[in-house]
């Protein structure tokens, strides 16, 4: 977009960030009573609903089971009041398709499924305010859930999207970075192994920045890891009082 | 049709191949399949062979209204059909998962990456715009069909010439091919995409992975760049956790592949260019290699012929004299049918016979009977070791 | 009629002490660097260390380690009781959905037939599954043993467990039930209640003769009169109530809810307020009764 400046030179973002600072991550877990787990995440103004359902006999098709471990089965969608101007969005239509099938990825490469041969573990997400940065508060969103529902995962699953804007990376786009022709990279990662789960990037950029952008993703994953971090024990420490007798 | 399952010995085979760096068609790790490139009789239609991996892209254009948001900005669509003709486990009409991926992965390197200058496809601005269209079939599916369908796609439209267009006030008219040359799009860049397939959790990685090696892999990562080392698109699939390290040196990797192959594409395009200039014919009929079976024709091999007779007797010399009585071989009931078993030693003793009855002419039954009684006595000899249940087998000889 | 309506309120902070007096894990969390320990449920090795993989309390039983997590589907146990409902009628058997990760399984042989015999089942039988249990029937049983991949073997092998009728489910999570001696409990107000270890609990009225020579499968289908219905429905409140508040049920629990409860009318004990009062006065009352 013209005019406006994506990083100005004391260095200060469009909403008044610095580059490597991420949005507010503030969530809550248990949101549902009625699902095996279910969180809900803001991360400035991207609001996500995530629920989990399972492990659970498989429904559907018997077919798709597989004998020695459990199939993720994820669907990603976003509300019609989600962006600026209303939009109807039919399921599967092919960019949520796209998102759903990165999500399974990301959740296939962190959850232990080998520990429950012929299920299935249904994994909903729900955009309700969309402010860039989509699929990264989707996968923070469905971390929590799972955590919640008691599933095995071998670490958090942290994700985020930086931009590349005058030879500095952006970490954590909102909407009007992410459509300003700036060149993004979406980075789901295991913090304490440092493993990427998915690498996702769009929109050019020079061979020897990708370094850089990669390093700046993974710290900003390691930031949202830590509030991650905080609000599962400050969850566990409130569940376990109450079931203290 | 269901995909059926690799069996687990192919497997292991293949992933044991792996871990000893030795591919199927005895490529190295990073080395590509030979890629061809052809082109059709009309501009903008190319097909790509990457190995047996086959792919065809057909760009065409039309003139429609823009979209409200980019008024000035023509409309550049990518499709992907996967038909049944490239793999029984494509079925028709169905949007696979492989579809969705392949389709979006194709629209965010080449869209996303404004390879196309989509502001000189505008007409009328607000009003007509050409809407390029980039169709792109699958033919034949051996692996790796996200590279085959980049190149084809970027080659296609680097080989496309649309209309000319004037206009005059608020008349524009559209040129034939007849009245004035049809002009090229103008490509900024050229995005290839590059696959690298990875094995063993992340442990071992391949290049260009082809059908079997895409069965057993565990995931993918897709990279596309251009030959001015630009990354365009990154994807990781399947469900592996990668190192930032492999992500380096993947994207190393691409940047030499990817000027290799753009360096075939400016090759080919230039052929098919200097070949239609000079009024060759050209096209896909012309460019399909004869495949008739030519047995009178080969080509001469250079055979050293020197010393040959010295080299004969040196080998005949040092040879081990060959047993002359053959070990009488175990042979089931006769009739039966074996395998493995060498039975040669019994039917040139047999042909041996026939012969020397043929010899002789014909026979007195005292011959003949000497002959059959010599058989019965080498079935004597014999060790049946048939465990057929079935009665006696009658064997029609061909002298009775 | 009035419909209650309130606004939202910002939830009153639950006050955490300062120590963690459970050792409280997330995932990811290294347990232990040492080698000597043998790793249980909710754990799994990295690179020699032993790691969490869910989020809950680490329990250490002499050499094992384990983590349990704060909920989770039902993990059976043989001798678990168990209420659950009939999903499909297979060859042979029957598929139960229990609320655990597989589907369990009824075996047409851990059944007893109507009438009470012994006998081999024969083909007939087989064709007749359908008369005893049909998909949508609501079953007692106990676990019998577990299969390989986790699905849970049930029986019913016992007069009584079988085929429930007349009465409500409530579905809470498993991990609120507490392990007894018995799980069938006629209460003194007039109802009976089974706490299924899956976390289904069944309430119905005190049937008036306790023999039930039917073997499990007869269902009295007689009206039940209003002074039990409310009993069960003010049961039922009371279990949400106290499953709201993480208190693990047992008969006493349930019993001095219920009592707490009396003074209340049956629909208001699902207010917020009111539930919490409820479940103080029963946290009061069984710190009494263990003091």
């Amino acid at each position: 977009m013209a005019g406006l400046e994506l990083l100005s030179d004391q260095g200060y973002r469009l909403d008044g960030r610095k580059a490597t600072e991420v949005r507010k991550v503030q969530a809550r877990m248990g949101v549902f009573a009625q699902a095996d787990g279910s969180a809900y995440l803001e991360q400035g103004n991207t609001k996500a609903l995530a629920v989990v359902y399972g492990p659970h006999e498989m429904r559907g098709s018997r077919s798709r089971t597989l004998h020695d471990r459990a199939v993720i089965n994820c669907q990603y969608s976003m509300a019609t009041f989600s962006t600026a101007e209303r939009k109807r969005r039919p399921h599967g239509d092919r960019k949520s398709t796209e998102m759903s099938l990165h999500l399974k990825q990301t959740f296939e490469a962190a959850v232990m499924t080998q520990l429950y041969p012929r299920s299935q573990i249904d994994i909903y997400v729900k955009i309700l305010q969309s402010d860039g940065g989509n699929y990264s508060v989707c996968v923070n969103a469905a971390t929590l859930a799972v955590i919640d529902a008691g599933i095995p995962m071998r670490d958090y699953v942290c994700a985020c999207t930086v931009g590349f804007v005058d030879e500095t990376p952006l970490a954590d786009l909102c909407y009007a970075e992410e459509s300003g022709g700036v060149s993004s990279l979406a980075l789901a990662l295991l913090p304490r192994g440092g493993q990427i789960a998915l690498l996702q990037m769009d929109a050019r950029l020079h061979q020897d920045h990708l370094e850089a952008l990669i390093e700046a993703a993974m710290i900003a994953c390691k930031g949202v890891s830590k509030v991650l971090d905080e609000v599962v024990r400050q969850h566990l420490q409130e569940v376990s009082m109450l079931t203290a007798e | 049709m269901k995909e059926t399952p690799l069996s687990n010995c192919e497997r292991d085979f293949l992933l044991k191949a792996i871990e000893e760096k030795k591919r199927l068609d005895g490529r190295q790790t990073y080395d590509y399949r030979t890629i061809k490139v052809t082109f059709g009789t009309d501009y903008g239609c190319c097909f790509v062979d990457l190995g047996k991996t086959r792919v065809m892209a057909q760009v065409s254009c039309e003139i429609v209204a823009p979209k409200e948001s980019r008024p000035n900005e023509g409309i550049v669509f990518f499709n992907i059909e996967l038909s049944p003709m490239a793999s029984p486990t494509f079925e028709q009409g169905r949007q696979s998962e492989l579809s969705v991926k392949l389709n979006r992965q194709l629209e965010r390197c080449l869209r996303n990456s404004k390879c196309i200058d989509t502001e000189s496809l505008c007409v009328v601005s607000g009003e007509k715009v050409w809407q390029i269209r980039v169709d792109v079939h699958v033919l034949n599916h051996d692996g790796n069909l996200m590279d085959a369908s980049s190149i084809a796609a970027i080659t296609a439209l680097c080989h496309f010439r649309r209309p000319d267009v004037s206009t005059q006030g608020d008349e524009i008219t559209v040129y034939s091919p007849e009245e004035r040359d049809p002009i090229p799009l103008s490509v900024y860049h050229m995005p290839i995409c590059v696959s690298f397939s990875f094995f063993q959790q992340g442990t071992y990685l391949l290049v260009d992975p082809c059908e079997r090696e895409e069965r057993v892999m565990d995931g993918l990562l897709m990279i596309a760049m251009n030959k001015h080392r630009e990354i365009c698109s990154i994807q990781s699939s399947g469900g592996i956790m990668l190192l930032k390290e492999q992500v380096m040196r993947c994207s190393k990797i691409a940047s030499v592949k990817v000027s290799e192959i753009t360096e075939l594409v400016g090759k080919a395009l230039e052929n098919d260019r200097k070949a239609r200039k000079a009024g060759e014919k050209c096209g896909f009929a012309e460019s399909l290699p004869q495949e008739r079976i030519t047995a009178l024709k080969t080509d001469k091999t250079p055979v050293e012929a020197m010393d040959v007779t010295e080299k004969v007797d040196d080998i005949i010399q040092k040879a081990e004299v060959p047993p002359l009585s053959v070990p009488s071989p175990s042979l089931p009931v006769p009739g039966v049918g074996q395998v493995g078993q060498n039975t040669w030693g019994l039917d040139e003793e047999e042909e041996e016979e026939e012969e020397g009855e043929e010899d002789r002419d014909s026979s007195g039954e005292e011959e003949e009977k000497g002959t059959k009684t010599q058989k019965e006595k080498d079935k004597d000899e014999v060790v049946e070791l048939s465990d057929s249940e079935e009665e006696e087998v009658v064997i029609l000889h061909p002298d009775t | 009629m009035a419909a209650d309506m309130r606004l939202p309120t910002i939830r009153k902070p639950v006050s955490v002490s300062t120590f963690e007096r459970k050792d409280l894990v997330v995932p990811g969390d290294v347990i232990t660097s040492d080698t000597g320990y043998m790793r249980g449920h909710g754990t799994y090795v990295d690179e020699e260390k032993l790691t969490a993989s869910v989020a809950g309390e680490v329990q250490r039983v002499d050499k094992l380690i384990c983590v349990r997590p704060l909920k989770t589907r039902f993990n059976g146990e043989v001798g678990d009781v168990v209420v659950g409902r009939v999903t499909e009628v297979q060859q042979k058997r029957w598929k139960v959905e229990t609320n655990s990760r597989l589907d369990s399984v009824l075996l047409l042989s851990s059944v007893n037939l109507p009438g009470g015999e012994l006998r081999r089942r024969s083909a007939e039988d087989e064709l007749t599954m359908r008369e005893y249990l049909q998909e949508g029937d609501l079953i007692s049983a106990e676990v019998q043993s577990v299969f390989a991949d986790g699905a849970l073997s049930l029986h019913t092998r016992s007069l009584k467990y079988g085929k429930l009728g007349q009465g409500v489910l409530v579905q809470l999570s498993p991990s609120l039930i507490k392990r007894q001696k018995t799980h069938f409990h006629n209460l003194p107000c007039g109802a009976s209640i089974i706490l299924g270890n899956n976390g289904f609990v069944w309430l119905n009225p005190t049937p008036e003769n306790q023999e039930e020579d039917a073997g499990g499968f007869y269902t009295s289908l007689e009206p039940v009169n209003l002074s039990d219905r409310e009993v069960i429905s003010r049961l039922r409140n009371c279990l949400l109530a106290l499953a709201a508040h993480k208190v693990l049920l047992y008969d006493t629990s349930v019993l001095y809810c219920y009592e707490s409860s009396l003074q209340h009318q049956v629909k208001d004990i699902l207010k917020p307020e009111v539930m919490e009062e409820i479940v103080m006065l029963t946290q009061q009352k069984l710190l009494e009764q263990e003091g």
